[in-house]
């Protein structure tokens, strides 16, 4: 097929049983017609076929949904997409069940069993479409082969430049053999899916490249969120720290990204060569990486506008933090209250993940609140505490007043407050995090 | 309710791109900032305001002289401008500043599948227009701070339609020497609409700084843009203008929007012209403005750069968005460079004495 296979393929259907198998044949047709293998393939129409169920179970036959697979060069997506109004949207949190008429799996949460199957799992709340959800497969990849590295001493002059294939892999390889796991994105121990992940748009590379076109050091950066990048980096091999090779890769990424829509660049994963001036801390978490290890993780970012100021809302319980937050960073923000106070709220709250089971970890947003916020965050801790996500987070955005109304029954629920990413959201986002994680 | 669709309505090069946000008017940010003066040194202003003889035509404004459409093509500032640079009052097109005339020209000019060719560290809006209007903008890096006319002539190609130049850059204060620019513009051979943007014209005091005007005889393919909002203080009234040769200054004249500029500007800026004191006094002002600030500055032990133009280039141990939110705490409005990409950079345009002590003494306070 070639350059003619289409980069996205829909199915609209019926939630009706009935139609299970036309949608796995859809899901599994097209992940391997956008190059899954069998095994991953088979993983995605597992998840697909739990997921088609599960809303089976919680909306109506005569409804239609629409189910999209998309290639995105090295995974493949897919995507439910229904309208809000068409079932109780409080079966999209992961802790509901509904019968599927058959006793034995009536306990069953299909969400949950669906994440297993994928690398990523998310519900998205897209304005033109509707709310969706979306699975993730990615593409299975060959470890590289046990080719020696190039032996890379200082250069005396460089210059930044964007890699082509061969040497984005060897790029991806040095990484691997420079830096200690956890400073580096998992997917760069495979060379081929670094260069499938660039070329996808996702990712960018800037690398340096010394007077003899050896590779002496690069710098990575991904789109996190709305207006957030993310960068990783830099990394250097075997050079000198007063050649200015670190502060060149960090502007020729800031550069890239400079007159985008981004708002602001993230560090999560600062290596030592990381040069002090360019980031601000916004604060550290602490991740669980195997059982008993606990490392933190400092967070820094730098502003790529100039703050314009904004307002935001904020529960009493957390108005502290936040003033010594924003003093702390020089972030000018309008505080107002918001509270419960005895009025009416809906009853039922629901939460969105996002999982990233790689790093045993998951977020939770809200998407609607609910007069039940604390007892449903419980149930959500405890069914994630069991499903070895031993790092549970939780995001308020600050635009909301009812979000940050939700600060009690998160303080309550054992999260705590750790850090303030300006504008991750429609404002600025609270990340908290759950007290199993430290 | 009818659903409205802007998925499909909208072209893919305007969903990609980003609306430019600018900074809230001056009260908001002092109420935001907390600070009882804001000293703006930000958008290159003149310190100075405008011309007297301009002030003056100003307060003669009748204010019931604002039912009357002004003249659609800005016609006794062309014959003014004409007459002071002995062309034809066609040879010119005034805008709703010069921001206006470099959307004419690149409508004039390009259709999807073209590019223009300007530089990654410059004025930001020949990119942007560009590319918001689905036109591909090359962006050639600067070397030494400085337009690299090799390296942009190599990047043209036969869908290239328009140069951008900006002389002096703003940013960073470097220009084209006549012979640089004869140089590149014989090269160029009329192949491609060469812009030169001079904003900063009237603040170069430099011999061998060429006069893009006057080689417009031997140029055809030049386009030159000067601007009131600098040096002639009427930033606030948005008046601009492009002079090229008579041909192609009536293809741009074709994707011109007429009425853009106002009454006001367009009087105030046929009194300006006439006021040479003030340009005298400005250089004055902006001259002794560097090199306090110079002295300053390297006596906090800081990289900067004061090329030509009434701004200089500071570089800080600290992000610049950072140095930003900082300084307006201080009451002090500054540039930051991210946008310019020149990360941990910050651009301050040069004020008056007592603008120049406060940013110092607002710097000396962050850096502590
Ligand atoms: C180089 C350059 N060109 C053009 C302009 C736009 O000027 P105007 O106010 O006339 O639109 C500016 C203003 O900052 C500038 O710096």
């Amino acid at each position: 097929m070639g350059d003619r296979t289409p980069a996205r393929v829909s199915l609209k259907i019926y939630l009706d049983r009935r139609f299970l198998r036309m949608v796995t044949s859809f899901a599994e047709d097209s992940a391997k017609a956008f190059g899954l293998a069998e095994p991953e393939a088979l993983k995605l129409t597992l998840a697909c076929e739990e997921i088609f169920a599960y809303l089976c179970g919680a909306g109506h036959t005569d409804e239609e949904i629409a189910v999209e697979a998309e290639n995105g060069g090295y995974y493949v997506r897919l995507k439910f997409l229904f309208k809000a109004q068409q079932f109780n949207l409080r079966a999209l949190n992961l802790t509901s069940t509904v019968s599927s008429g058959d006793a034995s799996s009536l306990e069953e949460m299909g969400l949950l069993i669906a994440s297993k199957f994928v690398e990523g799992f998310h519900f998205a709340e897209d304005l033109q479409h509707g709310p969706g959800l979306v699975l993730i497969k990615e593409k299975a990849y060959p470890a590289p082969a046990g080719t020696e590295l190039p032996e890379i001493g200082p250069v005396k002059d460089f210059h930044i430049a964007s890699p082509g294939p061969e040497n984005l892999k060897l790029f991806a390889r040095l990484v691997a053999a420079h830096y200690p796991d956890h400073l580096y994105i998992e997917s760069f121990r495979l060379p081929g899916k670094v260069v499938d992940m660039v070329a996808s748009g996702e990712y960018g590379v800037k690398l340096a490249v010394g007077e003899q076109g050896q590779i002496a050091g690069g710098i990575v950066w991904r789109r996190l969120g709305a207006g957030t990048i993310e960068s990783f980096g830099p990394y250097l091999f075997n050079q000198r720290a007063d050649l200015g090779l670190s502060e060149e890769l960090i502007a020729s990424c800031i550069g890239q990204i400079a007159r985008t829509d981004a708002i602001g660049l993230i560090c999560r994963y600062p290596t030592p060569e990381l040069p002090g001036g360019y980031f601000e801390s916004l604060g550290t978490i602490n991740l669980v990486r195997q059982a008993g290890v606990t490392m933190p993780q400092p967070v820094y970012y730098r502003e790529l506008r100039e703050d314009p100021g904004c307002r935001v809302w904020a529960h009493p319980d957390l108005e502290d933090f936040l003033r010594a937050e924003y003093s702390r960073l020089f972030f000018t923000r309008d505080i107002h209250l918001a509270r419960h106070e005895g009025e009416q709220r809906p009853p039922h709250s629901i939460f969105a993940p996002q999982f990233d089971r790689a790093n045993r970890q998951i977020t939770l947003r809200a998407i609607w609140d609910g007069a039940d916020a604390a007892a449903n965050l419980a149930q959500h801790v405890k069914i994630l505490s069991a499903e070895d996500l031993p790092n549970i987070f939780f995001e308020i955005d600050l635009a909301c007043a009812w979000q940050a109304a939700l600060t009690p029954a998160l303080l309550n629920n054992g999260f705590s407050p750790r850090l303030v990413l300006p504008y991750g959201g429609r404002a600025d986002v609270v990340v908290f995090q759950h007290r199993g994680g430290e | 309710m009818s659903v409205l669709s802007l998925d499909k309505l909208v072209p893919d090069y305007v969903k990609k791109f980003e609306p430019y946000i600018p900074s809230k008017p001056d009260p908001e940010l002092m109420k935001l900032y907390g600070c009882k003066r804001l000293y703006r040194l930000n958008n290159n202003e003149n310190p100075l305001g405008p011309p007297a003889a301009a002030l003056e035509e100003l307060s003669r404004f009748k204010p019931t002289g604002a039912a009357i459409y002004p003249s659609g093509d800005s016609y006794y500032l062309r014959q003014k401008l004409a007459a002071l640079y002995g062309l034809d009052p066609d040879q010119f097109l005034v805008g709703n500043g010069a921001n206006e005339v470099i959307t004419f020209v690149i409508k004039a000019f390009c259709q999807e599948g073209d590019n223009i060719i300007t530089a990654d560290k410059t004025f930001a809006v020949y990119e942007w227009v560009a590319e918001f209007s689905g036109i591909e903008a090359r962006l050639v890096p600067l070397k030494e701070f400085t337009f690299d006319d090799q390296g942009m002539l190599a990047r043209a190609d036969e869908r290239t339609k328009v140069f951008f130049i900006c002389n002096p850059n703003n940013p960073t204060g470097t220009y084209w020497d006549e012979t640089r620019l004869r140089r590149f513009l014989d090269a160029v051979a009329g192949r491609q609409i060469v812009v030169m943007d001079e904003a900063y014209f009237e603040f170069v005091e430099k011999d061998d700084y060429p006069d893009g005007i006057k080689l417009l005889r031997e140029y055809p393919n030049l386009i030159v843009f000067r601007t009131f909002s600098k040096m002639y203080g009427l930033a606030g009234l948005r008046i601009g203008y492009l002079a090229g040769d008579l041909k192609v200054v009536d293809i741009v004249r074709r994707t011109c929007v007429v009425y853009s500029v106002n009454t006001l500007a367009q009087d105030a800026a046929v009194a300006a012209l006439d006021d040479e004191g003030h340009i005298w006094r400005t250089r004055r002002l902006i001259r002794a403005g560097k090199t306090y600030l110079k002295k300053e500055l390297d006596r906090l032990g800081l990289e900067n750069r004061s090329g030509e133009g009434c701004y200089m280039m500071v570089k800080l141990p600290m992000s610049d968005t950072l140095a930003y939110r900082k300084l307006m705490t201080l009451g002090v409005m500054i540039r930051s460079m991210t946008g310019f990409r020149y990360p941990n950079w910050i651009r301050v345009s040069i004020g008056a004495h007592e603008a120049m002590e406060a940013f110092a003494s607002a710097l000396k306070k962050i850096l502590r």
